[in-house]
């Protein structure tokens, strides 16, 4: 009887003093994520709308400097992203039924996806800085007619330097996770910070979901 | 309302398919010559119904408490906002295009 108590207050410690219960608590820190992923769509948002206006001033531009972007790789990348999504929601399944386990093999395989995404990423610009082709005034490739060619690279590397950034955070993140996991700090009753990271790791693959199309597929 | 609603392997797995699916369509529209501003318009349409399907579904957006799917709509409606006011501006200059 004493046993079940103890493994009963195991599973409630994590509730802070000032939340009623567990299931508060949970509900508390998702929507302060999704206020969070709020602030986000905005900052991203000054980006799509940096790249719309100066879209309208110069469509030849845009489809001209795309051919520089290799759309098999973009491709690719988007793949990568996209299964690495469904391995973050795989995780969470895993920790919502106790399986410490596959949550742990689901991690490491959503950070390998994660790695991946950024080698393939790493290839691309070291292959465009190598040419020359680098954000505005450092842009000294002359293999484009356009003569504002630097401005849709200037975008081009805001948009994705700013989501590459956030793939490095949640590689970060992600290895946190299995270290907690290994501690076994989650289980059924308990698994927030998997479901944060994974709302997060989320809307990082849909923006890559934009990114792709209105960067790589121009045509 | 529950916010802990778990979603069979299954049906991530289904989503995840459809998804792959659709990249390979925006991908091969391009392959297929449209007209000017529809292949915008059907590139961009195939991304918000990728988008829908990682939020409603992977996100939980469609079991989970409706106030997350609204603070989401807001933000959606602010960067419209955004877009349409700058729009307004750069797209009816007299001197359209800046020296920058």
């Amino acid at each position: 009887m004493s046993s079940t108590s103890a493994i009963e207050e195991k599973r409630l410690d994590h509730v802070q003093h000032h939340f009623v219960d567990s299931d508060q608590q949970f509900e508390s820190a998702k929507m302060g994520m999704w206020v969070f992923i709020v602030t986000e769509v905005l900052m991203f948002g000054g980006l799509f709308a940096a790249y719309i206006a100066y879209r309208a001033w110069y469509p030849e531009l845009y489809l001209e400097a795309s051919t520089q972007l290799n759309a098999f790789w973009g491709g690719v990348n988007t793949l990568v992203l996209i299964g690495s999504s469904l391995t973050v929601a795989m995780a969470i399944r895993s920790a919502q039924l106790n399986q410490i386990k596959g949550l742990i093999i689901n991690l490491y395989i959503t950070i390998g996806l994660a790695l991946t995404f950024m080698v393939i990423k790493y290839f691309e610009y070291s292959e465009k800085l190598y040419k020359g082709i680098a954000p505005g005034s450092y842009y000294t490739y002359d293999g484009l007619e356009h003569e504002k060619a630097n401005i849709f690279f200037s975008i081009y590397y805001m948009m994705t330097g700013l989501h590459g950034v956030h793939v490095t955070i949640g590689i970060a993140l992600m290895i946190w996770l299995v270290i907690k996991a290994k501690k076994n700090v989650f289980h059924e009753g308990y698994y927030t910070p998997v479901e944060i990271t994974g709302l997060y790791w989320h809307l990082v693959d849909i923006i890559w979901i934009f990114l792709f199309p209105l960067l790589y597929l121009i045509d | 309302m529950s916010g802990h609603h778990i979603s069979s392997a299954k049906f991530l797995w289904g989503i995840a398919i459809a998804l792959f699916f659709l990249t390979f369509v925006t991908v091969a529209v391009t392959w297929i010559e449209i007209p000017d501003p529809w292949n915008v318009v059907v590139a961009i349409g195939i991304a918000i119904v990728k988008a829908l399907l990682v939020l409603l579904f992977f996100m939980n957006l469609y079991w989970d408490s409706k106030f997350n799917s609204l603070l989401f709509v807001f933000s959606i409606i602010f960067f419209l906002l955004l877009i349409g006011i700058t729009l307004l501006d750069t797209l009816f200059r007299i001197d359209p295009i800046p020296s920058f």
